[in-house]
């Protein structure tokens, strides 16, 4: 493991939230902003978490992707689409909805990728260039579609907007009781009573947060514990050699590239079904591009793309908090109060990063290299 | 190749075949044709927000029997606005209806250019001379503004009264844009109007661009989120998309929510057994009311009314949440309301941004 | 030549078909597309003003190409671009307390907010050269920052002052800094010509002389320009702020020759469409010229497009994702049309690794 990039991310995300608590004190306890600085953050990095590692997938095997954007967009339109015709047309309830909705949002984001892997593995494509063909396809697609079904009169939905089953519930963790009942134990205080309070908030998230959490240990495991991982790290490192022991380095590519699909498309998922129940036009808004800078901070590793999904999350919800507090900055602060210059930081520390300061960034050797016999 | 052609001639066969799926446009030329157009500012049709708002209201005036075809034109580039209006102009429409005050200018060149056409602005203050030789308002070019700061007030007053908590919230697109900015401020001045101590966070959208504020609703819930982690126990939306997901995550979480623009009760489905009320802007009766004056005006009736015509704002009724809401808070509401409207009482915040 | 051509014909069939599949006449959306933009004059010169940004931006991408690197920065770089000749277009006479002959003043705004084009692009052409970090994130990440510090800008210190003004935009460049039209009544202007000049210039500059011929090796094999002596770290520098510069003269022109101010909202996806042409030119000068009106068409008959059937704009970024498609995977179309040509591959760009 990199310590260094790793006590780098915790030193900025450690220092964002200081500013927020020393800002925010004269207003709020301490541990009601850390608690809710952490559900923002984790909720926000959710998307970039699940982009992130559908980047690593496909580039641990050699192929590039900056087709993330373009994947999460049609995986939210399409989502959205499956799970409000369930509920609207076929009558079916909100839970049953959102699950189609989920396993559409996957379905079209797997095709997304499908084209990826054709293009650039079987076309050999320059493979930055694949990428942007389906980032530019995907707003034509989801933004004429979304135009066609829901807006023109005549239209499926006669130019009306149906009623969305809404969003994917709370996965309730009982941690919260759990210190409260510690609480009771040793006296119950009123603080004490705060900061079960604070945990429920941090552990209460909705199943695709949490589904991105468990991922990103999975496909860590996936990766470097498994024979499945060893294959695909040796043909996005060498692949001749590969090709010599015998892997299929075309197979591996593509299966990746596929797996890349599911994770762009649960991340889609988190956009309409999750976080909010109806679709915008580019409603991703370029975070693909920071999940992709979120792969190369992190090293393309999922633990270092999480940690550095969470920077991008805490810099959000530190810009969101700033105002927030407004009212109560100290004067000299005002700066941060600016939502452009705190806007500026994620993008900043991105660059900072790949300077190679702070470790040197190593992507694999096979990186974009189409492969041929 | 073959298969090719092949492709070509099914297309071919396939286009005739189709029946003229849109219904073809009446010669707008003619004096007994009545057209109106739209521009829209960029950004879509369907944005559920101000662009949408207008282009109901022509389609009211439609099903109204004012006019005989409406039709609308998205911009794609801020270069096109001029080139936009003049496609309608050319083409002998009677009205045309400009959205959003980034066409201010566009749209008064236009009126002067094309004296015949009237021409309705909204989100548009038209009233100063563009024309070194006329020192008056042109006389087809009407700019259809909205008292948000008003609307806004009315809304935080609400939401000081029903707060338990003694804080309230205000998720905003852009303060960029003067609408917005008045709606967030009149918020909160109206909370301050009714108790000063009552803490207001009011959060502008102002970090992407310009295309992106309204249209953000991941955002808008995530801060209504850290609003309500705080202790809002209210939360106003207001721009567009962005605003609806401060909603919708409002009565998510079980506070009190307040929308904008239209009454949100109808539109946000999802929030409506939340919904406190909505701080109205009713863009579509205005241009609805405004399309019928210059038909009058062209017949030779009633002037029409150039320069700034003020639309109606006001608060949404409570709907569900009628029952819940004090007698005493109902009536200090109408009593507010009829101070606003009298000018009696006044909002304190300036048309624009200082 | 004839696989672009192909790739062409290959997308607005499909697009065709993507129109019928939701029940609109392609026929009609095709004449509609091709009046808007070459109909008449009027429309003859929409389409060169809308090409005009694209030719310099496509070239910036090609010319980056050129030399190994993929510039998907164009947007950020064309907006300080024009923040700067805007600043240039209108302070610099107060800065010097007198007004400027035209001569001095356009060429100097121009020049400056190329320069300043330049400088976005060079930063990370020198990250890329002395620290290796990609100038595909990069880019991206100095789009964002641009992004933000215009929208600063714009909102706050470069704001127009005027009070009628309501958009966050910058006063007015005075009148000595315009770039004239052509003809009167007609937008089509000068800096269409000098679109033209400069991509001839960026022919001879690739092709006939040293530097080209340095950019064109580091482009394609670093390890053997390195041997043949070229300082390959100054080079790659040197690419990306010259395609820097052409996109930074994309935003200026369209201040000083269109606009005549910078504001919000525009240059909205300048970037993705600059790598499409530049790629649909095959990264040649000329080609780019050609794609970038077919662009420009596109865009500007989509208006038109509309007006007529009201099939939304958004189908134009249908065709033009297939186009690029097309292009890119000019195998596809081999195997549709039966041609063999020789297998020459598009390899712009290699891994992140450089």
């Amino acid at each position: 493991m990199d310590w260094k990039r790793f006590s780098f991310i915790t030193l900025v995300i450690v220092l964002l939230f200081t500013v927020v608590v020393l800002v925010g004190s004269a207003a709020q306890k301490p541990v009601v902003i850390i608690a809710s600085m952490l559900a923002t953050t984790l909720t926000v990095a959710t998307p970039l978490t699940l982009g992130a590692l559908s980047g690593i997938f496909c580039e641990r095997s050699g192929v590039v992707n900056i087709g993330i954007e373009g994947m999460m967009l049609t995986a939210a339109f399409f989502g959205w689409l499956a799970a409000i015709y369930m509920n609207s047309i076929f009558g079916f309830s909100s839970m049953p909805s959102l699950i189609v909705g989920v396993l559409f949002a996957i379905l079209s984001s797997v095709l997304m990728s499908l084209l990826h892997a054709v293009l650039s593995v079987t076309f050999k494509v320059d493979q930055i260039i694949g990428g942007t063909v389906i980032n530019i396809l995907a707003v034509g697609v989801t933004g004429f579609l979304n135009r066609q079904l829901f807006f023109e009169k005549g239209s499926v939905f006669g130019g009306n907007v149906p009623h969305a089953p809404g969003t994917l519930p709370i996965i309730h963790v009982p941690v919260q009781e759990g210190v409260e009942a510690i609480c009771k134990l040793t006296g119950g205080t009123e603080g004490c009573q705060t900061l079960a309070n604070a945990f429920g908030k941090v552990f209460d998230q909705q199943p695709i947060t949490i589904a991105a959490i468990l991922l990103v240990i999975l496909s860590h495991f996936i990766l470097f514990k498994t024979r499945w991982g060893l294959r695909t790290r040796a043909v996005g490192e060498h692949p001749r050699a590969a090709d010599t022991l015998g892997i299929n380095v075309q197979r591996m590519r593509y299966l990746n590239v596929l797996i890349g699909g599911v994770m762009a498309g649960l991340a889609g998922a988190y956009f309409t079904l999750e976080s909010v129940p109806s679709f915008e036009p580019v409603m991703t808004n370029g975070r693909g591009f920071i999940a992709l800078a979120a792969m190369i901070f992190g090293n393309w590793t999922p633990f270092g793309a999480w940690a550095a999904s969470l920077v991008f999350g805490a810099a959000q919800a530190l810009q969101i908090n700033m105002q927030v507090f407004r009212d109560v900055i100290p004067a000299q602060w005002t700066i941060l109060q600016n939502s452009y210059v705190v806007g500026l930081t994620p993008y900043i520390l991105t660059m900072i990063i790949l300077t190679g300061i702070i470790g040197k960034t190593i992507p694999p050797a096979a990186d974009g290299q189409p492969y041929e016999k | 190749m073959k298969k090719f052609y092949a492709v070509i001639t099914i297309l071919v066969l396939a286009a005739m075949i189709l029946p003229a799926c849109t219904p073809t446009a009446p010669d707008c030329s003619k004096p007994d044709v009545f057209c109106v157009g739209m521009v829209t500012d960029v950004g879509k049709i369907d944005d559920k927000s101000f662009n949408q708002s207008a282009w109901e209201g022509l389609q009211q005036a439609k099903s109204d029997g004012v006019t005989d075809w409406v039709q609308y034109i998205e911009t794609t580039d801020a270069k096109d606005y001029a080139k936009n209006i003049a496609t309608f102009a050319d083409a002998g429409y009677d009205v045309i209806v400009t959205v959003g005050f980034n066409l201010t200018v566009d749209t008064a060149a236009a009126a002067l250019a094309y004296p015949n056409v009237y021409f309705i602005g909204v989100d548009q203050f038209q009233e100063w001379p563009y024309d070194d030789d006329t020192s008056n308002d042109l006389p087809n070019l009407a700019g259809l503004n909205f008292p948000e700061d008003q609307a806004g007030f009315l809304v935080g007053a609400l939401a000081a009264m029903m707060t338990e908590t003694g804080k309230i919230g205000s998720v905003c697109g852009t303060d960029a844009v003067p609408p917005v900015w008045r709606f967030g401020e009149g918020y909160r001045a109206g909370a301050a109007y009714i108790d000063p101590n009552v803490e207001v966070f009011v959060v502008y959208h102002s970090d992407v661009g310009f295309d992106k504020t309204f249209v953000d609703p991941e955002w808008g819930a995530a801060t209504a989120d850290t609003m309500i982690d705080n202790g809002a126990d209210v939360i106003f939306g207001a721009g567009g998309k962005t605003g609806n997901g401060a909603v919708t995550q409002a009565a998510a979480r079980g506070v009190y929510a307040i929308g904008v623009d239209t009454d949100q009760y109808y539109t946000l489905p999802e929030a409506a057994s939340r919904m406190l009320s909505s701080a109205m802007k009713l863009i579509t009766p205005g241009v609805a009311e405004l399309i019928a004056m210059a038909k009058d005006a062209q017949a030779g009736g009633a002037a029409f009314p150039a320069g700034n015509y003020m639309g109606d704002a006001g608060y949404a009724p409570f709907h569900d949440l009628d029952s819940v809401i004090p007698a005493e808070v109902k009536t200090r509401m109408e009593e507010i309301n009829a101070m606003l409207l009298s000018g009696e009482l006044q909002t304190g915040v300036p048309p624009v941004k200082p | 030549m004839l696989v672009p051509l192909l790739a062409v014909l290959t997308a607005v069939v499909v697009g065709g078909v993507v129109i019928v599949a939701v029940g609109g006449n392609p026929f009609f959306a095709y004449i509609g597309l091709i009046q808007g933009s070459f109909g008449s004059a009027k429309a003859l010169s929409e389409t060169a003003v809308w090409a005009t940004p694209y030719i310099f931006a496509g070239l910036a991408v090609a010319l980056a190409f050129k030399g190994g690197l993929f510039n998907i920065g164009a947007e950020g770089q064309l907006a300080f671009g024009a923040v700067t000749a805007a600043l240039i277009g209108y302070a610099l006479p107060d800065w010097l307390g007198t007004d400027l002959p035209a001569i001095i003043h356009i060429p100097l705004a121009v020049g400056l907010g190329a320069l300043a084009g330049a400088l976005w692009a060079a930063i990370p052409g020198a990250l890329k050269a002395y620290t290796g970090g990609h100038e595909v994130i990069n880019t991206i990440m100095m789009n964002y920052i641009a992004l933000n510090l215009t929208s600063f800008l714009l909102n706050g210190p470069m704001r127009d002052p005027n009070p009628i003004d309501l958009s966050a935009q910058t006063p007015e460049i005075a009148l000595s800094a315009r770039i004239p039209p052509l003809f009167e009544g007609l937008r089509f202007h000068w800096g269409f010509i000098l679109a033209l000049v400069v991509a001839f210039l960026v022919y001879i500059l690739i092709w006939k002389t040293t530097l080209g011929f340095e950019i064109r090796t580091v482009g394609s094999n670093p390890d053997a320009a390195q041997y043949a002596g070229i300082n390959v770290k100054r080079t790659i520098v040197i690419s990306m702020a010259l395609s820097g510069l052409l996109a930074g003269m994309a935003g200026t022109i369209e201040v000083t020759a269109l606009n005549y101010r910078h504001e919000l909202g525009f240059s909205i996806g300048y970037g993705f469409d600059a790598i499409a042409i530049a790629l649909l030119g095959k990264t040649h000068p000329l080609g780019v010229v050609l794609a970038a009106i077919l662009f420009g068409a596109m865009r500007n008959g989509a208006t038109r497009m509309q007006f007529l059937t009201q099939i939304p704009v958004d189908v134009i970024s249908v065709i033009q994702a297939l186009i690029l498609l097309f292009v890119a995977a000019d195998a596809i179309i081999r195997y549709i049309y039966r041609f063999k040509t020789r297998g020459e591959r598009v390899v712009l760009t290699r891994g992140w690794g450089g």
